[in-house]
């Protein structure tokens, strides 16, 4: 089985990386861009043995997120 | 040197200030500082820990994260819970932040540049971390990083104003608070925090390249403040 992680920054928090991004797609011409969100996920292989949902969780808030500033979404894969 | 005491320095895989805050410590304090390896998992004895700039573990992940989960901070979070003190510079401070001694993160610096400058900074609190500095004074340290910005969220901005937890802030050399004297977007132009107890600082700004006569030498007034607490 495999959770994939997203994890990415709570509204508000300045992402100068994302501001870049946008900016660079309105100098290749497309005019209609308002916004963008940058984030990153992780792929994380388990056994089927069991569910480590709870587990996974663990490791997005101590880990893969800094709670501080950033959010974090889990979703299952098979 | 009045008095024979332990000073701490982790060094983590990519930590790079290492060596200059050693020399620092050794000249201002008198003192061979112990060089403490990440792995190692009992801290006995040590008066003082610092925790040096860099980028430890090439800041993967985010800058700061992955050397929280190392032996030796383990020993710094209980070392730190019985008052000892502890100092984060640079990459030190993020890792502080991360590890949760300190509140607040370190952003990307909001201009998108690596910041590596002399930069004026305001000593707004006092306490035992700045006691050779005048409240107010205005000194200079270079900066070197590009995840600089400390962010917080307002309330935990007006505790850490509330309880005098700000230290250091950018400002001009005259001592103004404008944002143009704000090299990385840092909320409220901050530059080093401690926390609530007091015992924990992390500071963007270099001290330990601020003590040579090529330099600003108003690092010393930092160290001067440490041999004082020790």
């Amino acid at each position: 089985m495999i959770f994939r992680v997203f994890v990415n920054f709570k509204p508000g928090i300045l992402d100068p990386e994302a501001e870049a991004i946008m900016q660079t797609i309105k100098n290749m011409g497309n005019k209609s861009i308002e916004k963008i969100i940058k984030g990153k996920f992780f792929d994380i292989y388990v056994d089927d043995n069991k569910d480590y949902f709870k587990e996974i969780e663990k490791i997005s808030e101590n880990l893969l997120s800094n709670p501080v500033i950033e959010n974090f979404k889990i979703i299952k894969k098979n | 040197m009045k008095k024979k005491k332990i000073i701490s320095i982790i060094i983590f895989p990519g930590s790079n200030c290492d060596r200059d805050l050693m020399v620092a410590v050794e000249k201002n304090l008198g003192i061979k500082p112990n060089l403490v390896w990440h792995q190692t998992r009992n801290i006995e004895k040590t008066d003082i820990i610092f925790l040096p700039g860099g980028f430890s573990y090439g800041d993967y992940l985010r800058a700061g994260i992955i050397a929280t989960k190392s032996p030796a901070i383990s020993e710094v979070i209980r070392l730190s819970k019985k008052g000892i003190p502890i100092i984060g510079i640079c990459n030190g401070f993020q890792i502080l932040t991360e590890c949760n001694l300190l509140e607040g993160a370190l952003l990307k610096n909001s201009n998108q540049l690596f910041k590596c400058e002399d930069v004026f900074l305001k000593v707004t609190s006092k306490n035992k971390f700045t006691s050779s500095y005048k409240k107010g004074e205005i000194i200079s340290f270079p900066i070197a990083h590009s995840q600089g910005n400390f962010f917080v969220n307002d309330q935990k901005l007006k505790e850490l104003e509330d309880n005098e937890q700000i230290i250091f802030k950018y400002t001009s050399k005259e001592g103004s608070e404008d944002k143009n004297f704000n090299p990385n977007g840092s909320k409220n132009n901050i530059a080093g925090i401690v926390n609530k107890k007091k015992n924990v600082l992390g500071l963007m700004p270099h001290p330990e390249r601020a003590i040579e006569n090529f330099s600003s030498r108003d690092g010393k007034g930092f160290f001067k403040s440490i041999y004082e607490m020790l």
